[in-house]
């Protein structure tokens, strides 16, 4: 008799672990990062940030960094100015860079509409710091740097606190 | 004898009184301010300007010897306008047309009379005429007709001492097009010279519609041009970075930028662009005029900027370029731009709006449904402060190049519950694209807008 009972409680506590590990796995699984390339991942995030899914496009930035921050820093060491916008390739071959850059801004785009001030306030200065030179391709025809844009918002961000 | 003398003592008198005091009626409410004007006639005495490198080896206006950052703005020409830039901490205007110097503004005084007294100097827009509207730069008796005219211009007001500079032209190149027209900056250099040697005593600015790559033309083939003025709105915080790496080494000065354009913000689905309030206006034209004037690699070309447009118009919407509303009451573009001349913000600050927020926001909705919309506000200086909803159709007489534009339809019918931070609105019942917007006032005259798009379908 105490054998069945205890055959219950097993059973019952091994259908709840189950139950709630089905339930919270969505909220635990990982977004789809796809190829995991770096213009991948930036394209994620700028599209999960006009979703609104702030979340989910911090995650593919943190991933972004943490696969390609060390090449971007290398490839941005290699910089004393903007690579050359013709032929395109002198930018674009700057890929890790331009791609971390972009996350970056995204980043604190993000965490302003998140209200988060201070980390955006640190993202946009991260940016400046060791990603000045990175640049991204606009679909309007044109390379527009992050840093720079980066800047402005600091300032913004500096007048609103006054 | 004694009568006369009495009202010739009164006249003075009050004459006196007028000329030191300027009255605006604001709301009904009054607001009595004190300038100081310059007094009695005007001197037909051009004031001295030079184009030259301070000791840090930035290029500045000097006028009379005194250095003159600009801190302008572009506009002004109603009354009342030009007493509000002077308060605000702002030194120069530049208009579009030369017609404007005439306009009848504050106390019955032309544009340009009233600028001096105010100590505000102008800079005359000489319009140069553009190849989209029809005029043919092969014609060589339309050209001469625009000589003639710009001539007759300069030879008007050059001796006017609150001109700083000519405008010559504005956005005479092709506003859209990415390469400016060959033809007519040909034409603008040889309107530039023929300037220049009926005054030689004033720089010439043309102005254009700002891309890296017109300057580089302008350089090649206006080589009579003293000062480029770029209009540009995004990309206004990094026009010296940009005009610097295309090789130009002339003065330049920002002509026209503020808030980001409709045509580079986010859309709706539908295409309908999100506006900014207006303390993300007001944030976008401190950062803009610091970092081009003050901080950013160029910096040491840039004679000073205009901000855009002081006063009110309707381009997309009622309130997009707007540092006003037509009430003359001051939006946080105006504060902004105080604290980035004078490092100082004004005596009575604008409404900071924090959020804007509804169901509707950016959406499609029923036709006939009852929604919310909630404004969230603050007054610096603790104001109480008064709401005003109103709905209306989007705009569809949509133009280029800043041509002025028919308002829409209103439909304040459909708002329930108004005059507070929360309104309740009907949706129409016809399908199309609306706007809702949010008019908060102070009741001292400053206020804040705000605004949303959306859509009603079945």
């Amino acid at each position: 008799m105490k054998t069945k009972e205890f055959v219950k409680k097993i059973t019952r506590t091994l259908i709840g672990a189950f139950a709630i590990g089905i339930l919270t796995l969505p909220l635990l699984a990982e977004p789809d990062y796809g190829d995991h390339s770096s213009s991948t991942l930036t394209t994620k995030a700028w599209n999960a940030m006009a979703q609104q899914q702030y979340d989910d496009a911090l995650a593919y930035i943190a991933k972004c960094e943490e696969l390609y921050g060390a090449e971007a820093k290398k490839m941005q060491a290699s910089l004393t100015n903007y690579a050359p916008n013709d032929p395109k390739e002198e930018t674009t071959k700057l890929w890790a860079l331009n791609d971390v850059g972009t996350c970056m801004f995204i980043k604190g785009e993000v965490l302003l509409k998140k209200g988060d001030k201070k980390g955006a306030l640190e993202a946009f200065n991260k940016l400046v710091k060791e990603y000045k030179y990175a640049q991204c391709w606009d679909p309007k025809g044109w390379f527009w740097k992050p840093a720079e844009a980066a800047k402005q918002k600091i300032v913004e961000l500096q007048f609103e606190n006054e | 004898m004694i009568k006369i003398t009495y009202k010739i003592i009164m006249l003075a008198f009050f004459s006196l009184l007028f000329s030191f005091n300027i009255t605006f009626q604001l709301k009904g409410e009054e607001i009595l301010t004190s300038l100081e004007l310059k007094k009695g006639d005007i001197p037909l005495n051009p004031s001295k300007v030079e184009l030259k490198k301070d000791p840090n080896g930035n290029w500045r206006l000097y006028v009379n010897g005194d250095v003159f950052p600009i801190c302008g703005a572009g506009g002004a020409s109603k009354a009342g306008l030009l007493e509000q830039l002077k308060i605000a901490g702002g030194n120069c205007v530049r208009t579009w047309g030369i017609g404007t110097l005439e306009d009848k503004v504050s106390d019955g005084e032309r544009f340009i009379d009233r600028a001096w007294r105010l100590g505000i100097m102008v800079v005359p827009g000489i319009w140069v005429q553009h190849e989209r509207h029809g005029f043919n730069y092969s014609d060589s008796s339309s050209i001469e007709k625009q000589r003639k005219e710009v001539i007759e211009a300069v030879k008007k007001y050059k001796n006017h001492p609150a001109v700083l500079m000519w405008g010559l032209g504005n956005e005479m190149e092709g506003v859209t097009s990415k390469d400016a027209s060959e033809i007519v900056l040909k034409e603008v250099n040889h309107l530039a010279k023929l300037i220049k040697a009926e005054d030689p005593f004033h720089p010439v600015m043309t102005v254009i519609a700002f891309n890296p790559h017109k300057a580089t033309q302008v350089k090649k083939l206006c080589p009579d041009i003293d000062v480029l003025g770029v209009n540009t709105y995004g990309a206004a915080a990094g026009a010296g970075t940009a005009l610097k790496n295309v090789g130009w080494d002339k003065p330049f000065a920002v002509t026209e930028f503020g808030v980001k354009g409709f045509w580079e913000v986010q859309t709706t689905e539908w295409g309908a662009p999100y506006e900014q309030t207006s303390q993300e206006k007001a944030a976008n034209y401190y950062s803009a005029h610091k970092l081009v004037f003050e901080e950013n690699d160029g910096k040491e070309l840039c004679l000073g900027t205009f901000a855009f447009l002081w006063g009110w118009k309707q381009e997309r919407t009622s309130t997009w370029f707007g540092m006003f509303l037509p009430t003359l009451e001051k939006l946080p573009q105006v504060d902004a731009m105080t604290k980035a001349w004078t490092g100082n913000w004004p005596k009575n600050r604008c409404p900071v709006i924090k959020g804007l927020s509804s169901q509707a926001y950016g959406k499609v909705v029923k036709p006939n449904i009852n929604i919310t919309a909630t404004i969230n506000a603050i007054d610096p200086d603790g104001d109480k402060l008064s709401y005003n909803w109103s709905l209306l159709s989007e705009a569809t007489d949509l133009r280029v190049g800043g041509e002025a534009e028919t308002a829409p339809p209103v439909h304040n019918d459909l708002i329930i519950e108004n005059n507070k931070p929360e309104c309740t609105f009907k949706t129409p019942s016809t399908e199309g694209n609306y706007r809702l917007f949010i008019v908060i006032s102070d009741g001292k005259g400053s206020a804040a807008t705000a605004n949303f798009p959306f859509k009603v379908k079945k």
